[in-house]
């Protein structure tokens, strides 16, 4: 395990200056939107608060941090926030490949595909799309996470912005539950998938919903991703733990202790193996950490993207993306 | 030996944590946690009832094993909070290691 401390300050101190924990450029973390032509003007925006393109800078990191974990290399973790801000930056631009952030940039692009379908107006201003703070929040370091929220929360009310289309448990439940509480910041905050409407035909298809933590519990929203399911005409074989009851993917524990991290999803990846389904997540983190055991997930959004053009009912298809 | 200090429930209260004498210690968190080891939360809950924070210091470390998840929040008869409690005590370990100047080993 390692220390806290080290974690949280490393981490604090790259949202402190590049307003990511990775302390890596903007540019480099968010670049899935290009070639999309995308509105920019608007009051709605679609949110991914980085988290989606997050999960190769994170699997990076956590392959690293579990090779050194308890040896006599770990307490050096601690002076990663030493080094000069630049140098982490320059370094960010070579820690992920195009094939790595391939299938996370190709899930945001399906959560658009699947608004438009559904016929929901929205921009985008990539500049405007920032990290919300939470693993600040979750680590304990309420300060940082405080003034973090603060400056994210004005850029966003100068730009006019009054309703967000968020895409994963942690950045929604961030902004819908933590601005308001601790920076007096509100937002209409809705999830991508309650403002899906689609429909599809049944064919005998099922799969195995993972419900993140917040999502399920924190957010009691488990409901919605299964009436977007019936709708397209495909049946879930729920897990014994699932809704407000399920179990975490262990994700939340990969920075301190990814030994533990990886003994968490093993446990969750053996009861989702129970129902011979497809798994399909609907957080970023818990993707990662579930594919991490070995487990063979999809995003929610992929799947209903594939699942809607394939059935050949909608129109707008060349939206798909 | 630790200390009793019953203030220190008051004093969680700046670290965000208000349910501290709610709990009963009846276990449940402790019998739902997935890391189903060493009585956690119920034991940091209890230091925390007590005021024994040499213990909480001492064990802080282990606070940043919590997933926070939230099992233990949704499953509490008493409707005390553990799993926010948890991230409480995390604010007030933080807090102290700061402001000690505490170095990581």
């Amino acid at each position: 395990m390692y220390h806290p401390k080290a974690i949280v300050d490393l981490i604090a101190g790259n949202v402190r200056k590049t307003r990511n924990p990775f302390g890596a450029f903007h540019f480099v973390m968010n670049r899935w939107w290009k070639n999309l032509d995308l509105p920019r003007d608007g009051s709605t925006l679609f949110y991914t608060g980085l988290m989606v393109q997050s999960v190769p800078f994170i699997e990076r990191i956590t392959r690293q941090l579990e090779a050194l974990e308890d040896t006599s290399w770990a307490p050096l973790v601690g002076y990663g926030s030493w080094i000069p801000k630049r140098l982490v930056q320059v370094g960010s631009l070579f820690m992920t490949t195009p094939k790595e952030r391939a299938p996370y940039e190709q899930i945001l692009k399906d959560m658009v595909a699947l608004l438009r379908r559904s016929g929901v107006r929205f921009a985008y201003r990539p500049d405007l799309d920032l990290y919300s703070g939470i693993l600040l929040y979750d680590l304990g370091d309420q300060e940082a996470f405080e003034a973090h929220a603060r400056f994210v929360a004005k850029r966003l009310q100068e730009a006019g912005v009054r309703t967000l289309i968020t895409v994963d448990p942690h950045t929604t439940y961030a902004f819908k539950v933590l601005y308001p509480k601790y920076v007096g910041a509100e937002f209409e905050v809705r999830t991508y998938f309650e403002l899906l409407r689609l429909q599809g035909e049944p064919n005998g298809t099922r799969v195995t919903l993972h419900d993140p933590c917040f999502f399920g519990r924190y957010l009691k929203l488990s409901h919605v991703p299964r009436r977007v399911l019936r709708d397209v005409g495909v049946a879930v074989a729920d897990v014994q733990q699932s809704g407000p009851l399920t179990h975490c993917c262990g994700g939340p524990a990969e920075s301190v202790s990814p030994k533990l991290s990886r003994e968490i999803v093993e446990r969750r990846v053996d009861q989702l193996k129970q129902t011979g389904a497809p798994i399909l997540s609907m957080c970023p983190i818990c993707m990662g950490n579930l594919k991490k055991a070995g487990a063979d997930v999809q995003d929610l959004a992929s799947f209903l993207a594939r699942r809607v053009s394939s059935s050949g009912n909608g129109q707008n298809r060349k939206d798909q993306t | 030996m630790a200390f009793v200090d019953l203030s220190f429930p008051d004093e969680l209260e700046r670290f965000g944590v208000s349910t501290t004498l709610d709990c009963f210690n009846c276990g449940t968190c402790a019998a739902i946690c997935p890391l189903i080891y060493e009585h956690f939360p119920r034991q940091m809950i209890r230091y925390a009832q007590i005021g024994a924070r040499d213990r909480i210091l001492e064990n802080g470390v282990e606070l940043w094993r919590c997933l926070h998840c939230g099992l233990c929040t949704q499953t509490c008869p008493r409707e005390a909070n553990p799993g926010e409690l948890i991230l409480g005590l995390r604010r007030y370990v933080l807090h102290h290691w700061r402001r000690d100047g505490h170095v990581p080993s």
